[in-house]
């Protein structure tokens, strides 16, 4: 038997198609059905215009797609032995842009996506607060977030689609002032999560180091926790809990672990299949049946996303609640929410370090338009995980461009007989509704995965 | 967000706003009268939601004068005289009378985005609570099959009256397979002419599916057009910029809640409210340019004292669009506030003419003829086969010292 259903409430939509034997799902297939073609529509492209194209792939995370490039193509000032100086302020606020996206991408995640489908597990009254559009806690979560995004506002611009980072800095020169609001719009979003999302002081969560600690919470994430241990959503979801991280930041390290043993990242190691994606001008094979790639690691599929940073970074809280859960739904979405705690402790400490008397930008020596051919690549930790850029330039156009976003490592088709990540997470499961939320525990952008 | 609502205000009560909004007495006083009668049809029908607007505003703690205070400044937004601001409060608690089905097609979901992340007077609750949100299959409870069914059972409830708003354009190569929604694996094309169908007027919001937007950008792979391209035989506005501003989403649904009809549309579909001047004309650095000092390389003196940043490749003097007066993110700021420029990203084509992060010297554009006090009708389509340059005079004068530039611009 053949199920198919539509999951809706990511970034775009999704079609999972189950194959069923003996009521467990013995077969599923994830479908990205919607294509714009940015790969081909960079192609010879004067090479600034990236800088306004890629934003434009994801209206979530176009923070993360700006940065990508920006760091390609200073990539390839490093590849021609002419590395730019870029200053320490323009650093810190580009990182700080990124951060509060991922940001305000998690409290919408937790409250938008994840959890009006966990509350759905329940028929108790008193979830009808997780209801979409209606919901005290949706409506709540949806002005915090609003509230929190104002931040990036102040140093790019607008937001989405903002475009203030260029090959030698950025082009914002905030004011004490300025930082000072973005203090206040990061303060605003602890309040939220001292009141609301973990009901608890944000110094004492911080500390946390095991699940008896995390039971002193009394708030969201707690009945996230009542709810999925109820409906055993710490025993399902798990894959070949293998982790890979790409980027480094202040606070997330690169590396990769399979079983135990962390280890360094060798980026020629990175490959790209199309083998079941859907080809632009030719008629469809029969085995295509999605516009994602597959992305891998030595030939290997990894998760990518905060449960696989906490790992690598030695976040201990979510490193014991790994060690009793593994890659569970339980603990993917807690190590996303545990993230968010982080990066705001991090960022208010990163715009408190900014030194507004440096200069935001520092002009290159000459343009990349001189330069005869050249490669840059980049690599960055987006909400959802690991993003790559790489860009081929030549003669001031760009000969080819090519990004790999997270939700095609952990969502991409399988290849012959092995299953992709997300795949391997549903296969074997007895319902829909649990394939659904196991499939959403990796938080998917289904327009970051076709771009 | 207050302070940029009284900036609205201020703008289009100047008399020095750079359109005519002044349409006349007589115009204004059949218009209200229209409005009054329609507020009192919509009074009597029921409500789609049980939602009592003041009650809404009062219980997220907003008080009834920073309630009137957006209701002014969005009077002053729609190009309505101060007059018509009782109708407009009364319009805003019938919003629930008018049911919005939102789809989105070949997108990034960019303008659903900049709508969540709006809320004047909270637009949560305007929205949220109190806007008859029929349809969005990203913020809606119901997945899967259900969606499709409610979906099914909005258009046909709300037959001929519903607004439909749609997001992202439609890929017409391939016979369409490179977009497809829902388990039937419709096109999106095939979607739109269903869904538009029985609408009582289509809004595309988005460069995307206003004018096909990044996806339409050379080659365009997938064929990608816009609405208007589609969409024939019933009203279509046009809300474009890479996103849409959300107010003015809002302000086409208040205007068509207060007169049951569209607001008066330029040649490109889009709203005169929004789209009749230029962010040139009310920019924040226009005394700069005027003066003719202009930030010649980012992080220089220019840029620290935020001058001009028209030879950094700032595209305002050809973009129509208010993001100058209503800003993003509940008026925090707007590209240019950063010293960035503006990329006209509210323009046709704006994705292979105006797109470039370099200086307008370099780039492949022309500014537009005759000055900058023309309105859209007068040039809107033709500045895109303008030859010559007509930037102020002062600003001419003033790039003698950049005079290389000047003539690569020329060439
Ligand atoms: S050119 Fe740009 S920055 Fe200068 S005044 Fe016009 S809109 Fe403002
Ligand atoms: S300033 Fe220009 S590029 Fe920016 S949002 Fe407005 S129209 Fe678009």
């Amino acid at each position: 038997m053949k199920t198919v259903d539509i999951v809706e409430r990511i970034e775009g939509e999704a079609k999972l198609v189950c194959s069923w034997k003996e009521n467990k799902i013995s077969d599923a297939r994830i479908e990205f059905l919607n294509f714009r073609g940015f790969e081909y529509i960079l192609q010879n492209k004067p090479i600034l215009d990236s800088l306004v194209y890629t934003p434009r792939i994801c209206g979530i995370c176009g923070q993360a797609h700006l940065k990508a490039t920006v760091e390609a193509l200073e990539n390839i000032y490093e590849n021609v032995n002419e590395a730019l100086v870029i200053t320490n302020k323009a650093k810190l606020l580009r990182e700080i842009g990124l951060n509060i996206e991922i940001i305000d991408s998690h409290i919408k995640w937790f409250y938008m996506f994840i959890m009006p489908d966990i509350a759905k597990l329940s028929n108790d009254i008193k979830y009808n607060k997780y209801e979409p559009l209606k919901g005290s806690l949706w409506l709540n979560a949806s002005r915090v977030a609003s509230e929190t995004i104002k931040a990036i506002a102040i140093i790019g611009g607008q937001w989405p689609h903002t475009s203030y980072m260029i090959p030698g800095g950025v082009m914002s020169d905030p004011t004490l002032f300025d930082l000072t609001s973005m203090q206040n719009y990061l303060e605003q979003a602890i309040i939220f999560f001292e009141n609301t999302l973990g009901g608890i002081d944000f110094e004492e969560y911080l500390a946390f180091s095991n699940m008896e600690d995390f039971l002193k919470t009394n708030g969201s994430l707690i009945d996230f926790k009542n709810i999925a241990f109820k409906n055993n959503l710490e025993k399902i979801g798990k894959a070949y809990d293998s982790h890979i991280v790409l980027g480094s930041s202040s606070l997330f390290e690169s590396g990769k672990i399979k079983i135990k043993n962390i280890s360094k990242i060798d980026s020629s190691k990175i490959s790209e299949s199309s083998i079941n994606t859907f080809k632009v001008n030719i008629s469809k094979k029969e085995n295509e049946y999605t516009w994602s790639k597959t992305a891998l690691y030595a030939n290997e599929f990894y998760e990518t996303g905060p449960l696989s940073r906490a790992l690598i970074s030695n976040r201990k809280f979510i490193k014991t609640i790994h060690k009793e859960y593994q890659d569970s739904v339980f603990t993917r979405v807690l190590a996303r929410m545990d993230e968010l705690a982080h990066l705001l402790y991090t960022t208010k400490k990163l715009i408190s370090k900014v030194d507004t008397s440096e200069p935001s930008f520092i002009k290159p020596k000459y343009s990349l338009n001189d330069i005869e051919t050249a490669i840059g690549s980049s690599f960055i930790e987006a909400s959802r995980g690991s993003l790559s850029h790489k860009v081929e330039v030549s003669k001031g156009l760009i000969k080819t461009y090519d990004v790999i976003t997270p939700t095609v490592w952990n969502l991409g088709p399988g290849i012959k007989d092995k299953y992709g990540v997300a795949q391997k997470a549903i296969v074997g499961l007895d319902s829909i509704s649990k394939a659904e939320i196991v499939l959403r525990s990796f938080d998917i952008c289904s327009v970051c995965t076709t771009h | 967000m207050v302070d940029s609502q009284d900036m609205v205000k201020k703008v289009f009560t100047q008399k020095s706003a750079r359109i005519d909004t002044n349409k006349g007495e007589e115009y204004y006083n059949c218009l209200f009268e229209n409005a009054k009668q329609r507020i009192s049809m919509l009074q009597k029908q029921p409500a789609l939601k049980d939602i009592d607007m003041i009650d809404v505003i009062e219980s997220e703690g907003i008080n009834r004068r920073d309630f009137m205070k957006w209701v002014s400044a969005t009077t002053a937004t729609l190009m309505l005289p101060p007059m018509f601001e009782p109708l407009v409060a009364q319009a805003t608690e019938l919003m629930n009378r008018v049911p919005v089905v939102w789809i989105e097609l070949q997108d990034c979901a960019g303008n659903s985005e900049a709508l969540l992340r709006s809320s004047a007077p909270t637009v949560d609750d305007l929205l949220f609570d109190v806007l008859s949100l029929e349809f969005h299959e990203t913020l809606q409870a119901a997945a899967g099959h259900d969606a499709d069914r409610q979906l099914e059972e909005a258009v046909e409830h709300f037959k001929g009256k519903y607004l439909l708003f749609v997001e992202g354009a439609i890929p017409m190569a391939n016979d369409g397979k490179y977009g497809t929604i829902g388990a039937s694996g419709e096109t999106f094309h095939e979607h739109l002419m269903r869904m538009s169908k029985d609408a009582a007027a289509v809004v595309a919001v988005g460069t995307c599916a206003t004018f096909g937007g990044i996806p339409a950008a050379a080659p365009n792979p997938t064929g990608a057009v816009g609405v208007m391209d589609l969409v024939k035989g019933k009203p279509v506005v046009n809300i474009p910029a890479c996103p849409a501003n959300p107010a003015n989403m809002v302000g086409v649904i208040l205007h068509f809640v207060l007169t049951g009809q569209i607001p008066e549309l330029d040649s490109l579909l889009r709203p005169k409210f929004a789209f009749g001047y230029r962010i040139h004309d009310n920019c924040e650095r226009r005394a700069h340019f005027d003066a003719g000092e202009f930030v010649e390389e980012w992080g220089d003196i220019g840029a620290q004292n935020n001058w001009c940043l028209y030879k950094v490749g700032c595209k305002g003097p050809m973009t129509f669009n208010n993001c100058s007066i209503i800003r993003y993110n509940e008026g925090t700021n707007w590209p240019v506030g950063v010293g960035r420029g503006c990329i006209g990203c509210s323009e046709p084509d704006f994705w292979d003419k105006y797109a470039y992060e370099r200086p307008m010297a370099n780039a492949n554009i022309k500014a537009p003829t005759g000055g900058v006090e023309k309105t859209v009708d007068e040039f809107g389509l033709g500045l895109l086969t303008a030859t010559t340059i007509g930037i102020g005079l002062h600003a001419v004068a003033s790039a003698i010292a950049g005079k290389k530039s000047e003539q690569n611009e020329e060439e």
